[in-house]
């Protein structure tokens, strides 16, 4: 009997031990995290051939009188073709300076590289295959005033967890062009919201801006990915700008009719 | 054995074993060079072959580097000015500095090195971590010799034979992240070249300020480099 009363004892010590990591863990990001964390890259299913392709099939943005005037051409600082005319077939052009190292994380929208998500109790890094990242703070605080904020390809990032998904809202971002004829200011807030398929390899995320006085209503379009292999890992993507391949030349090709 | 003595063993197993899957001390946070006794770095005991021709001709690539805004890399990357964004889960560990350098990966999660024959060389080149108790050790390889800033602090430079083994621990109640540096390579050093870094923990409402921008095409920016008596 002594033993048994020993033996339930033991039982409850290593049973209130076993539990303690679930303890630590609630103090930790949820169950999300582990769906979450890794590498990934986009899959192009909505289209290809060209870049336009890719974002035809969104909806595209309904906007306030406001937000259409807002609206003007923005070219990419680093184009430098020159005479901005239609280039024939197998006729050479330079598209670029090749600047590297300016402007900062970039734009919030994963591009065609590889990125990657580490989350942690605090903070979420997002992170691509070249220099910076974005934080994103994910212990509660809230966004600075504007006028603290210095606008930028990123912005000011926070989260929070939503039944297992990642739910990111940024402003500060500089202003220019969103994709399917968006707009925004530093003050347009985006929501991302970040949602991996039970499979554990595919994820969704979903970009949702507002502001009123740009969107007629919220403006929403989802890009989907796919986790890199476990055996995965980051590329350096490099860029010199001291090197003359560097910028360029672009030859068209012949278009077929 | 009685039933008592193997009730208490099968305790002990377990409580060791849970114990540890999680002692693994967490370096998440920001982290910074305080530069008050923060770097203890001795001179390096270079080869012989390492002549000052072969020191010159490495400046002049490194200076290449930074006229050009290339991104830094190892080891520049972990003496940054600006704070260093440490980020750990139990599969990989990131490295995000406020300077132009690719991000660090140091993967928690695999036991070997990618494959010479498909890894391309980096600026930061192949890490991978094990915890040794509650000191993390990276083991890194795969640099490549012609990018980035390859200048190692107390002389020598990285090569595509490098080796660099790093050990992160927590000193002073985790409010100290203590680094050493240990670099191996047979074409630079006589011995092993150890250095150790200390960085602060920052306040935890402390964030991110945006990168150092650098502009190769800022023409005061490249008199001034230049004016220097830098190589061109």
């Amino acid at each position: 009997m002594a033993v048994m009363r020993f033996a339930l004892a033991a039982l409850g010590m290593a049973a209130l031990v076993l539990n303690a990591p679930a303890a630590l863990n609630a103090q930790g990001p949820p169950d999300g995290v582990r769906a979450l964390e890794g590498g990934w890259v986009r899959l192009d299913t909505s289209g290809s051939g060209n870049f336009g392709g890719l974002t035809a099939g969104f909806a595209r943005a309904v906007l306030t009188p406001e937000g259409a005037a807002k609206i003007k051409p923005q070219r990419d600082p680093d184009d430098v073709d020159p005479d901005e005319r239609p280039h024939k077939a197998g006729e050479p052009y330079i598209v670029t300076q090749g600047r590297c190292g300016v402007g900062g994380p970039g734009a919030i929208e994963p591009n065609s590289a590889a990125f990657f998500i580490v989350p942690t109790r605090d903070e979420v890094l997002i992170v691509r295959e070249g220099p910076g990242g974005r934080h994103v703070y994910a212990d509660g605080r809230e966004h600075p005033p504007l006028s603290r904020i210095v606008p930028s390809g990123a912005g000011h990032s926070t989260a929070k967890w939503e039944e297992g998904d990642l739910v990111i809202d940024t402003v500060g971002l500089t202003e220019g062009a969103v994709t399917a004829g968006g707009w925004r200011t530093p003050e347009t807030h985006v929501t991302e919201r970040y949602h991996v398929a039970a499979d554990g390899v595919h994820m969704r995320i979903t970009f949702t801006w507002t502001d009123a006085k740009i969107y007629a209503r919220p403006h929403s379009y989802a890009f989907e990915f796919e986790r890199l292999p476990a055996d995965g890992y980051a590329f350096e993507n490099w860029c010199d700008s001291g090197d003359p391949l560097q910028r360029q030349s672009v030859v068209p090709p012949v278009q077929l009719p | 054995m009685s039933l008592r003595a193997t009730i208490v063993a099968v305790l002990w197993m377990v409580l060791s074993g849970v114990a540890s899957a999680q002692t693994h001390p967490d370096l998440s946070g920001y982290w910074e060079l305080t530069y008050l006794d923060s770097q203890h770095v001795p001179r390096a005991q270079l080869s012989p072959r390492v002549t000052r021709a072969v020191l010159d001709a490495q400046a002049k690539k490194d200076f290449k580097a930074v006229r050009w805004c290339n991104m830094l890399g190892m080891p520049a990357i972990m003496a940054s000015p600006r704070p260093l964004d440490i980020r750990q889960t139990d599969r990989m560990m990131a490295i995000a500095a406020e300077v132009n350098a690719a991000t660090r990966y140091i993967y928690l999660n695999r036991a070997a090195h990618i494959s010479k024959d498909i890894f391309d060389p980096t600026t930061n080149g192949d890490s991978i971590g094990r915890w040794d108790g509650d000191t993390l050790v990276v083991d890194t390889i795969g640099f490549d010799p012609d990018k980035g800033l390859t200048a190692i602090p107390g002389g020598g430079f990285r090569t595509a034979n490098s080796h660099l083994v790093e050990r992160y621990r927590l000193l002073n109640n985790g409010s100290l992240l203590s680094v050493t540096f240990t670099w191996t390579d047979p074409g630079v050093y006589r011995t092993p070249h150890t250095y150790e870094f200390r960085y602060s923990r920052l306040p935890r409402d402390y964030e991110a300020r945006l990168p150092v921008g650098c502009d190769p095409f800022d023409e005061g920016r490249t008199a001034f480099l230049t004016r220097g008596g830098g190589s061109r």
